[in-house]
């Protein structure tokens, strides 16, 4: 037996039992959420140990009440709105910020970029208090075109940087041509560079798309009024609420986590360059 | 006891059967060159012999020993890669002497080592230089001396010398040769130039397409290839070849390409009539102005410095002569050709077929 | 003098300008801007009444604020649990990204999937993840401890995150670890670990096969491929992963918020700052810790890139 042999028996048991571990310790939260989600509250009391659920034993009434009775139906609503909302302005100012900062010169051209990462650097917390104060003072802080700004300005900085970066592998002859050929910047920029930036453009709407929904900081500290909440408000709500069983939060939950999940899976090999392309928010 | 014997190797990579049964022998000290266009199997080739991959069939013995069922690591061989995969976080002295750490060799051994092989290589005053501090030439430098340094049974070249431009190419093959005369370990050496294969090999193996089709000293390899293949790859500018009848008129051998007659002087009836191939290497044919020979009709002259070349048709064949430097016919002008009897090519069904001279 | 028409440089620089103008105007004010409050309010003694009021923009420098700071009696502690926090959770997804990332690498049926399984800590929902967590390490209801109590493994419920601390015997030795802390270290880790992964799998596949052909020709066993040419060139992301990590959990409120409200031994720097805001109702000490949180930030980015520099 050669120490190369030992070693690679070593190296698969090691691997193997990695990923066992890996993989319960990854999969079983979000099992629990889902399964806990189905459980009925008896079930849930009974036999918390239980890992498993039988079939016939599968109930939709915790969703059934957190949709009806408990507004989420319009809580999906409001996090659509807000989160597409803030894709597409997300995605059209970053695009031409982008490009100003790639293709046009002008003084300050390089402090721009630097600074875009050093936004990364302010703790929220931080951010959201000023902000309470003044938006309070304003009266303007229970509204979702407040919340929208915000998310904006978290995400703007990191969707330029990306579409910078993609920007930058265009050739610029392809601009020239379209200019010589009567097109304004402008024009250059809808017409060329935004159909060839197709995947870049993805990335940053699933980057946003995801920044938007998950959000939970701003979206606690502003929104007051209970028609207003995002899903994540919303969970927060239902999970205060201390009479109500913990399965309504574990279907809230799944509730929240299914969009996101689903694209992503769709979408891994463009989010996963995304979320590297840049400083993400952590 | 060879040094290397291959036997029946075969390797396919997915649906691409990359070498179809490999059989040789690689004696001590022999410089041994495996020459030909790429995806011919070459580099898989070397590749296997070093036990980085596995082949599907046959055994790889070094001296007389199968190593099939051990690692690079346990075969004692060293090798150089064209890229050559030095370690960039290591200095050179890492580089040189990662080898003998890994197998614990006492650091005062690796010391000495390493000064002896950088001298031989001269590169003592790099030794603590990044690879990224180094030059294409340093570099490859270093990577020789790594495999140097560990004294191993077979050294493995896959084409070192590709990445160098032109004149340092010319420079570091004479090196090699020299360094060869000096360590006199066995080299495998890949390659597709085969200036390098003929300059550098003590013998020249000649693959195509996962199979060799020559082995041979390169002398021979030039002077009697053995197929057409060999004949064409061999030898810069290109052997004219070209596809005709032996037609046996009056008393007279001779050949009817596409377009001309040649008279084979000196050529016996043995060989019978029938298709063949004619090859002529450029530098083994004359030029004259016998009007009585064949005539070449000149199309363009190039001109190399040492030697000129002539273009021209034969017929409605291409030809390409060597002549000297002072000889410089003019474009569309007419030369005769004067062969040389004993240099004369023939091909059958793709193969050598044996002059037998009056 | 005549008036020069624009030039084209001229067109540009101000076509930039407009282009950037709505994206520069929206972070400047949502980011820059309450930066600058913060500085102006720690200076400045502010009572709810100036809140309400206009006196807020009247200034009266004053260090009170950070005299508050400094003193309250859980300063040191809260100082305290940040840095293990911080440090402990960014090494800990490190840690789990490298083992992750050498998981995955190579090939192998369903490398997809797994990868995307992987990386689901990560994008997943704050919410949905924290009170799951909470949902499965509760005292009652929690799979973990009726697993844990049926198994035998311990007596009593234990309360992992709002318990400060927890004795056990191992081994005839007495050890007291900070319970509530360490569970969300650890949720840290299980967060965190796919943002490693992601960058050190990235840097993985870009090294060059043929360095590791190269090493087995010169006689390196498996662990000592890894230890001596993996590790050393995963050295530069791994640092470059550190920075990021550290800054990123020391500015972290939701996931602490959300799993523990910073009781038993979990208040880290940024809930004290919203429990004097939200908690005290004093605007200027959350402002002023909020400004010695990007102290500390600043001196560890100023100690991070003067090694940074040694190194090179």
């Amino acid at each position: 037996m050669t120490r190369e042999r030992i070693e690679n028996g070593i190296i698969l048991g090691l691997r193997i039992t990695g990923m066992i571990f890996f993989f319960i310790v990854v999969a079983f939260p979000f099992y629990w959420m889902i399964v806990s989600s189905f459980k009925p509250l008896e079930e849930m009391l009974l036999n918390p140990g239980n890992l498993g659920l039988s079939i016939n034993k599968i109930n939709f009434k915790a969703y059934y009440e957190v949709l009806f009775e408990h507004d989420f139906s319009r809580y999906i609503f409001n996090s659509l709105y807000v989160s597409i909302a803030t894709v597409l302005l997300s995605v059209s100012l970053a695009t031409i910020g982008g490009y100003a900062v790639t293709r046009l010169h002008f003084r300050g051209q390089k402090v721009m970029s630097l600074s875009i990462l050093l936004i990364y650097m302010f703790p929220a917390i931080v951010l959201v208090i000023p902000l309470y104060v003044l938006f309070s003072k304003m009266g303007l802080r229970d509204s979702f075109h407040v919340l929208i700004l915000v998310y904006l300005a978290q995400t703007l900085p990191v969707a330029l940087y990306m579409l910078r970066s993609y920007f930058q592998t265009l050739p610029v002859e392809l601009e020239h041509a379209g200019m010589i050929d009567g097109c304004s910047r402008l024009g250059v920029i809808l017409r060329i560079v935004v159909p060839l930036s197709a995947p870049a453009l993805a990335t940053v709407a699933l980057y946003t798309f995801m920044i938007a929904w998950n959000e939970f900081l701003f979206a606690f500290m502003f929104l007051d009024s209970p028609e207003k909440f995002t899903l994540s408000r919303g969970v927060v709500q239902l999970a205060d609420s201390v009479h109500l069983s913990k399965q309504l939060v574990m279907a809230a939950s799944v509730m929240v986590s299914i969009p996101i999940i689903i694209l992503f899976f769709v979408f891994e090999r463009h989010l996963v360059r995304g979320l590297t392309a840049g400083a993400l928010k952590g | 006891m060879p040094a290397l014997t291959l036997k029946g190797i075969f390797k396919r990579f997915g649906k691409v059967q990359v070498l179809k049964g490999i059989d040789l022998e690689v004696n001590h000290g022999e410089f041994c060159v495996l020459l030909g266009p790429s995806g011919c199997g070459k580099s898989t080739l070397l590749n296997i012999t070093a036990g980085l991959f596995k082949q599907e069939a046959g055994t790889v013995l070094i001296d007389g020993q199968p190593v099939d069922h051990l690692s690079p690591r346990e075969r004692d061989i060293a090798m150089v890669f064209q890229s050559y995969a030095l370690y960039p976080h290591m200095t050179v002295a890492g580089n040189l002497s990662f080898g003998l750490r890994m197998r614990k060799v006492p650091k005062q051994t690796i010391i000495e080592q390493i000064s002896e092989t950088a001298q031989l290589l001269g590169i003592e005053d790099l030794l603590d230089r990044k690879p990224s501090e180094l030059s294409g030439g340093q570099r490859q430098r270093v990577a020789m001396g790594r495999a140097l340094v560990r004294r191993p049974k077979l050294f493995l070249l896959d084409e070192p010398l590709s990445n160098l431009d032109a004149r340092l190419r010319a420079n570091v093959r004479l090196e090699l040769k020299r360094l060869h005369q000096q360590i006199r370990g066995t080299i495998i050496y890949v390659t597709h130039d085969q200036i390098e294969a003929m300059t550098l090999g003590d013998r020249v193996v000649v693959m195509k397409e996962g199979e060799i089709r020559q082995v041979d000293l390169p002398k021979v390899i030039y002077s009697e290839p053995q197929d057409t293949f060999v004949a064409k790859f061999i030898g810069s500018p290109e052997m004219n070849l070209y596809q005709g009848e032996i037609i046996h008129k009056e008393n007279q051998v001779s050949f009817k390409g596409n377009g001309f007659m040649l008279e084979l002087k000196g050529v016996g009836k043995e060989i019978e009539q029938g298709e063949a191939e004619l090859g002529l290497r450029p530098e083994d044919i004359e030029i004259g102005a016998d009007p009585a020979r064949l005539p070449v009709k000149v199309e363009i002259t190039s001109h190399v410095g040492s030697e000129n070349f002539i273009h021209g048709r034969i017929g409605n064949e291409t030809i390409t002569i060597r002549v000297s430097k002072d000889e410089y016919p003019k474009p569309g002008s007419e030369v005769f050709l004067k062969i040389n009897p004993n240099r004369i090519h023939l091909f059958r069904g793709g193969l050598r077929h044996p002059l037998v001279k009056l | 003098m005549e008036r020069k028409s624009p030039t084209f440089a001229d067109n540009e620089a101000r076509l930039a300008f407009w282009l950037l103008v709505p994206t520069v105007t929206v972070v400047l004010a949502f980011v820059l801007f309450p930066m600058a409050w913060n500085i102006w309010l720690s200076f400045k003694p502010v009572t709810l009444a100036d809140l309400r009021g206009e006196s807020l923009l009247r200034f009266n420098f004053s260090l009170s604020n950070y005299t508050k700071v400094f003193l309250d009696p859980e300063f040191g502690s809260v100082l305290l649990t940040t840095l293990v926090y911080t440090i402990s959770g960014s090494l800990l997804s490190i840690l789990l990204g490298l083992m992750a990332a050498l998981l995955v690498h190579g090939e192998f049926a369903g490398r997809g999937l797994v990868r995307a399984l992987f990386i689901s800590p990560y994008i997943a929902p704050v919410v949905a993840v924290t009170f799951t967590w909470s949902f499965i390490l509760d005292p009652q209801l929690g799979v973990i401890n009726w697993l844990g109590m049926n198994q035998g493994l311990w007596a009593q419920p234990i309360p992992f995150l709002s318990q400060r601390f927890w004795e056990f015997n191992i081994l005839g030795l007495s050890l007291r670890i900070p319970l509530a802390l360490t569970s969300v270290i650890i949720f840290e880790g299980w967060r965190y670990f796919p943002f490693a992964l992601l960058f050190i799998l990235a840097r993985l596949q870009a090294i060059p096969q043929d360095l590791y052909h190269a090493a087995s020709v010169d006689g390196a066993t498996p662990f000592q491929k890894f230890f001596h040419l993996t590790l050393p060139q995963l050295a530069g992301v791994l640092s470059t992963l550190f920075l990021f990590r550290f800054i990123w959990t020391l500015n972290k409120f939701d996931d602490v918020f959300l799993l523990t409200r910073g009781q038993a031994g979990t208040k880290v720097l940024t809930i004290k700052v919203y429990d004097f805001a939200f908690g005290e109702f004093n605007m200027g000490a959350s402002s002023a810790l909020a400004m010695v949180l990007f102290g500390i930030l600043s001196i560890f980015l100023f100690i991070y890139f003067r090694w940074m520099v040694k190194e090179r």
